[in-house]
């Protein structure tokens, strides 16, 4: 035992030196989104919190035509995309879809204008089918880990028996192809291509190369050895271990939450975790048929698993708690975010688990003790049991389509275009609601010319709510445009701007105009 | 002086608003007519003595001459008019653009007035204000009184930093 414990310690080790940080988010485009510029710019630079590796990067330009003469130039958190030398005038959109350290895609676009903006819109690249398939090998997944090879563990391990191994196996039979099958729909997922392109390399070459390529290898791992030990061997019960622990490094290796900092609490939640989640469903099939057989040879393996199960749910009440508030971050995401609502919903069929588990272990194993006609109560609601697990499987595999509110980045700014016969200032405010805020002043003369300014100002105000102008200076950044950054917004509503740029020591140009603040 | 004179200054001074900007003391002056400019300056920069003050001599306005001013030096700033102007009857197509008033220290609880000569000629339409914007450098900060409202529109209320302007009266 000792010596597993060393193995799983040092495995996980391993898995901490492999994996960096957590879901990327994008933080910072030149040119800005939603940007109007003279020309076109030579290259859109997107960069990110972390390393990302890129996917599939595409430019739909001012004519609406999907370009394919980009070229893409990539070094850790930064993606350049070079823009073909004849871009037409008009609005154009880089969708990008890349790839960050827990393993999953981030996607989004970047809108901005040359000269005049016109109605091209980003494209709208949800594959439903590919989604599906991603979710329902996930839960396959699922399903060969914790109910296969958990199962085989509980045969091995508490039981002492081969009985009712018949659902572990078909689990495992599920969860091998399901891992295979993930792997490949990531690689489509990463780089959005069809699902006649799982023939090519690309797409398995890609996933690989992610972090949940090694995890769904261990996964495949982890599912072979339980298989193995299913039959009687001398190794058999070894075999169970090394799958069980297995379980639990391959979810640590990869994911949002496996990667959410700090990676030293949270990889070890997720491994214990897997575990615990392992140990109570796995033995759920095995436990059914075995209450379901007549005779009191259930008895000492119920009370046995009980024991243990105590000590296994806390253990996921524990870590499960903890994660969840490291993914939230605020109790309000928890309804006002998908990921959160997904948590909520995950919460509330644990809480009825845990419920059917204490009324097993209190009411119903004494019960079974005393008298073998609890045997079919117990066993509904095992089954019950094994249903509510299933459902939560499939919940968690959603989890996939959803970013934790900890990594959500504002989108698009707020863009404000002020415009006189002297001066165009073309103003982003991002978030571009109530809250703290960013400003980036693009100054521009009327003829559409950079405008140098040697001085600018701005005030807020808003006049609704009685807050009286403010006044901010700004400062050059190195974009050349001006920056005001951690604005207090306190109240959404219809804010007024005004701009001073100080073009020479005894001239202003002076813009006003007005900007609806959005709620946070 | 006291806490209190202090304050009930501070009063005074924010409750006339003319009186809180550097102003033109002669509030009419004709066109094609000398006209002696007197700018005001009441206060420094948010308490900050006064070290410079510069301003900047409108188109149409020539022959300009600052009268010295003990303690400080005068510096101007000559270029092209953007048009001829006839001065007892020579051409001129350039002169003073700009003059600046530098090297004395006014305090903030001084007053003072820095004058120069100028001559407007009669290409200035009448019944229009004519502007000078001033910038006032003080020992920490500046504050740059040029804002000009727009043709036809008097100064709003919410401008902070209103350029010194007189009224132009038609030709005598």
């Amino acid at each position: 035992m000792r010596l597993f414990a060393a193995l799983a310690t040092l495995l996980l080790v391993v898995g901490f030196a492999t994996g960096a940080s957590a879901h990327a988010a994008l933080v910072a485009v030149e040119p800005a989104g939603g940007s109007i510029l003279k020309t076109a710019p030579k290259a859109v630079e997107l960069r990110f919190n972390e390393a990302v590796t890129p996917g599939a990067i595409q430019l739909i330009d001012g004519a609406s035509t999907v370009r394919d003469d980009v070229r893409i130039d990539a070094s850790g958190e930064t993606i350049s995309v070079v823009m073909p030398p004849d871009l037409p005038q008009g609005t154009a959109v880089v969708s990008y879809r890349v790839i960050s350290q827990d393993g999953h895609p981030v996607a989004g676009s970047v809108v901005f204008s040359v000269g005049t903006p016109t109605a091209t819109k980003p494209p709208a690249n949800v594959d439903v089918g590919l989604s599906a398939l991603i979710w329902l090998a996930r839960i396959g997944l699922y399903l060969g880990l914790f109910v296969g090879v958990g199962g085989v563990f509980f045969a091995r391990w508490v039981a002492w028996s081969m009985a009712g191994l018949t659902v572990p196996r078909v689990a495992l039979a599920i969860g091998i192809p399901s891992a295979v099958a993930s792997v490949g729909a990531l690689g489509l997922d990463l780089l959005g291509l069809p699902r006649a392109s799982l023939v090519t390399a690309a797409p398995w070459k890609v996933a690989f190369a992610t972090s949940a390529g090694p995890a769904l290898l261990v996964a495949v791992a982890s599912m072979l050895l339980a298989m193995m030990a299913l039959r009687s061997a001398w190794y058999a019960r070894i075999f169970a271990m090394i799958a069980f622990i297995g379980v639990g490094l391959s979810l640590a290796m990869t994911g949002h939450a496996a990667t959410a900092p700090p990676e030293a609490l949270t990889r070890p939640a997720i491994f214990l975790h897997g575990l615990g989640v392992a140990f109570w469903i796995g033995a759920l099939a095995p436990l059914a048929a075995l209450v379901s057989k007549p005779g009191t040879a259930a008895l000492p393996v119920v009370n046995r698993f009980s024991r243990i199960a105590v000590l296994a749910v806390g253990l996921l009440a524990l870590t499960g708690l903890g994660l969840a508030i490291v993914q939230l971050e605020r109790p309000s995401a928890l309804i006002e975010t998908r990921y959160g609502a997904i948590l909520s919903i995950k919460l509330g069929l644990a809480v009825l688990l845990l419920a059917l588990a204490a009324l097993n272990r209190f009411r119903l194993t004494s019960a079974l003790a005393r008298d073998e006609k609890a045997a079919p109560a117990l066993r509904r609601s095992i089954l019950l049991e094994s249903a509510i697990a299933l459902g939560i499987f499939a919940l968690v595999a959603g989890w996939r389509f959803t970013p934790p509110p900890r990594t959500i980045v504002p989108e698009t700014p707020l863009a404000i275009h002020i415009h006189s016969d002297r001066a165009m200032f073309q103003v982003l405010v991002a978030p571009g609601k109530a809250g703290i805020d960013d400003f980036v002043l693009q100054l521009m003369t009327g003829e559409g010319t950079p405008l140098a300014a040697k001085e600018v100002t701005l005030t807020l105000s808003l006049p609704e709510r009685g807050i009286e102008p403010f006044e901010r200076g700004a400062s050059l950044g190195p974009d050349r445009y001006w920056h005001v950054r951690k604005i207090e917004l306190p109240f959404a509503g219809r804010w007024h701007m005004r701009i001073d740029a100080l073009v020479t020591d005894f001239e202003k140009i002076t813009l006003e105009d007005e900007f609806e603040v959005a709620a946070p | 002086m006291s806490k209190q004179s202090l304050l009930f200054l501070v009063a005074v001074l924010a409750a006339s608003p003319a009186a809180a900007h550097v102003f033109l003391e002669g509030k009419q002056a004709s066109v094609g007519a000398s006209y002696k400019a007197v700018f005001a300056v009441p206060h420094g920069c948010a308490g900050s003595p006064t070290v410079k003050i510069r301003v900047q001599v409108p188109e149409g306005v020539i022959a300009v001459k600052p009268m010295p001013k003990a303690g400080w030096t005068i510096d101007v700033v000559e270029g092209k008019y953007a048009a001829e102007y006839d001065y007892h009857g020579n051409k001129l197509s350039s002169g003073v653009k700009e003059v600046a008033w530098s090297g004395g220290k006014l305090s903030d609880k001084n007053y003072d007035e820095f004058i120069m000569h100028t001559v407007l000629t009669d290409t200035l339409k009448p019944n229009t204000t004519l502007y000078f914007p001033v910038v006032q450098e003080c020992e920490t900060g500046v504050s740059r009184w040029i804002e000009i409202p727009a043709e036809g529109a008097g100064h709003s209320h919410e401008s902070k930093s209103p350029a010194p302007g007189v009224k132009l009266l038609p030709k005598p």
